[in-house]
């Protein structure tokens, strides 16, 4: 019992520590829209090398680590488009709890998919003020490489990832799309469910589903 | 001499119905092809003013969100391209996976792409890119030679000559013409109004047709787009699986998938002027 209790405690601390530092960094690292980007991709390379740690770690790891770096409720909006302003509060909140977990797995189904790929940083543009792209590839041998460009939006004075293009291709963009197409033909409900439903279908592949917070 | 031309675009209009390819072929194909050298900053201002419009509500409350006035026609041939994926493609494909292995297919790939030498040559020129246009030639005729048929690709990995993928499609958006509403075609695919015309003048750039029979011409044509199709699908066996996997409207997807492409591929050869 005492044994059990000293052993959470440990892991309590280990955790907050932990924490702590994340937050130090990223306090750090947010300023510049290169920092973040790097500050994503960098520690997110290192958990997809280790293969020692167990699975469930690695994509619990990773799951923090997006959501410091991604202003998931920019990306709902923007996703929704015109469609946003017709939603209800509780509706917004829904959609960008169900989004959120789609995005995550989406990327997460694919951890055990990396075979050591390097990535490129480019370099940082800002089109417009408040505005700023970062440049990447994905280098895979023998291949062109993979464009893979993040968007980001200043929130003083921090930045956020709002979008990801892949080869140009605004991911954001697409599913706005088809966002669109199913409110418009079946309606906002059938969206959620078909979204939660491929949304439960990717998490199934995980191994695991992850609990929701 | 007007005859003639009338008669070579409507083989190729009959060749275009004729052949099989899949609905994402050009789509996806163009994807990759765009991929190596697309325009820079994408589609930012776009995703920047939909984002905006959400937080208020101003006139570009529609960026982002593509049109189809056609929808009715297009979702149906979405669907019958997906049954012939289905049934005929993707069986073929893999069949034709388990017997050729992937530096074969590649090579058979370079081999069709080499063949198609006409209209790129031709639309690079259209677009005063006289330097590409020779280009063109030179990796023809490169490839060709040593390269055994096109088999292979010495221009680019010896000589360091780089394909300037092109086509009619393309030509008219640069010269800013509207390409009209989005279209899907039976066999071939996501396409516009503009783009379907822009198909059948490249198809009517078949060299062979000038010096033979018409349903020679025309058998080749199909048979080629055919093996194309087959060979690139095989070379893609799992593209719908897994684009059905991230999607929550596949037609939706592609669309959008579609209409980016292209816009990047115009923004490419405009910025290298």
């Amino acid at each position: 019992m005492i044994r059990k209790f000293v052993n959470s405690a440990l892991i309590g601390v280990v955790l907050t520590a932990a924490v702590v530092a994340a937050a130090a960094r990223t306090a750090r690292a947010d300023q510049d829209p290169m920092g973040v980007v790097k500050g994503l991709v960098d520690p997110a390379l290192q958990i997809l090398r280790d293969n020692q740690s167990p699975l469930n770690d690695r994509q619990e790891k990773l799951r923090q680590l997006v959501r410091g770096a991604v202003d998931f409720a920019a990306i709902s909006r923007s996703a929704l488009g015109p469609h946003w302003r017709d939603l209800s509060d509780q509706q917004h909140q829904d959609f960008i709890q169900v989004f959120t977990d789609f995005i995550e797995d989406s990327y997460l189904s694919r951890i055990q998919d990396y075979s050591g790929q390097q990535v490129e940083f480019v370099k940082a543009a800002t089109p417009d003020p408040g505005y700023a792209q970062v440049f990447t590839n994905i280098l895979q041998e023998g291949k062109q490489p993979i464009q893979i460009n993040y968007l980001l939006k200043q929130n003083s004075p921090s930045w956020k990832i709002y979008d990801i293009t892949v080869d140009n291709i605004s991911i954001i963009a697409n599913y706005r799309n088809q966002f669109n197409r199913v409110i418009n033909n079946k309606g906002f409900d059938t969206l959620m469910t078909d979204l939660r439903n491929k949304q439960q279908a990717l998490a199934a592949q995980l191994g695991t589903p992850h609990p929701h917070d | 001499m007007l005859n003639l031309i009338y008669i070579r675009i409507a083989n190729a209009g009959a060749t275009a119905v004729a052949a099989i390819a899949t609905l994402a072929l050009i789509g996806f194909v163009s994807t990759n092809a765009g991929a190596a050298d697309a325009a820079p900053l994408g589609s930012s201002s776009q995703n920047a003013a939909a984002l905006e419009a959400s937080q208020s509500g101003d006139a570009a409350l529609q960026a982002g969100v593509e049109s189809d006035p056609l929808a009715p026609f297009n979702e149906a041939m979405f669907t019958f391209n997906l049954k012939l994926d289905d049934y005929v493609l993707h069986p073929a494909a893999s069949g034709y996976a388990k017997i050729a292995p992937v530096p074969v297919r590649e090579a058979v790939g370079r081999f069709f792409d080499n063949v198609l030498v006409i209209p790129r040559f031709a639309n690079n020129l259209l677009q005063l890119r006289v330097p590409e246009a020779g280009g063109e030639v030179a990796r023809f005729g490169i490839n060709t030679t040593v390269g055994v048929l096109g088999f292979f690709d010495p221009a680019k990995n010896w000589f360091g000559l780089q394909e300037h993928d092109d086509d009619f499609g393309l030509t008219i958006r640069y010269y800013n013409v509207p390409t009209g509403p989005y279209l899907v075609l039976p066999f071939f695919g996501p396409s516009t109004i503009g783009d379907a015309v822009g198909l059948a003048a490249d198809g009517a750039m078949d060299p062979l047709a000038y010096f033979v029979p018409w349903w020679i011409s025309l058998s080749r044509g199909a048979g080629q787009r055919i093996g194309q199709a087959i060979n690139y699908r095989s070379l893609h066996l799992n593209m719908f699986e897994e684009a059905d996997r991230y999607a929550v409207d596949l037609y939706g997807a592609v669309q959008d998938a579609y209409s980016q492409t292209r816009a990047n591929r115009v923004k490419a050869l405009k910025s290298k002027e």
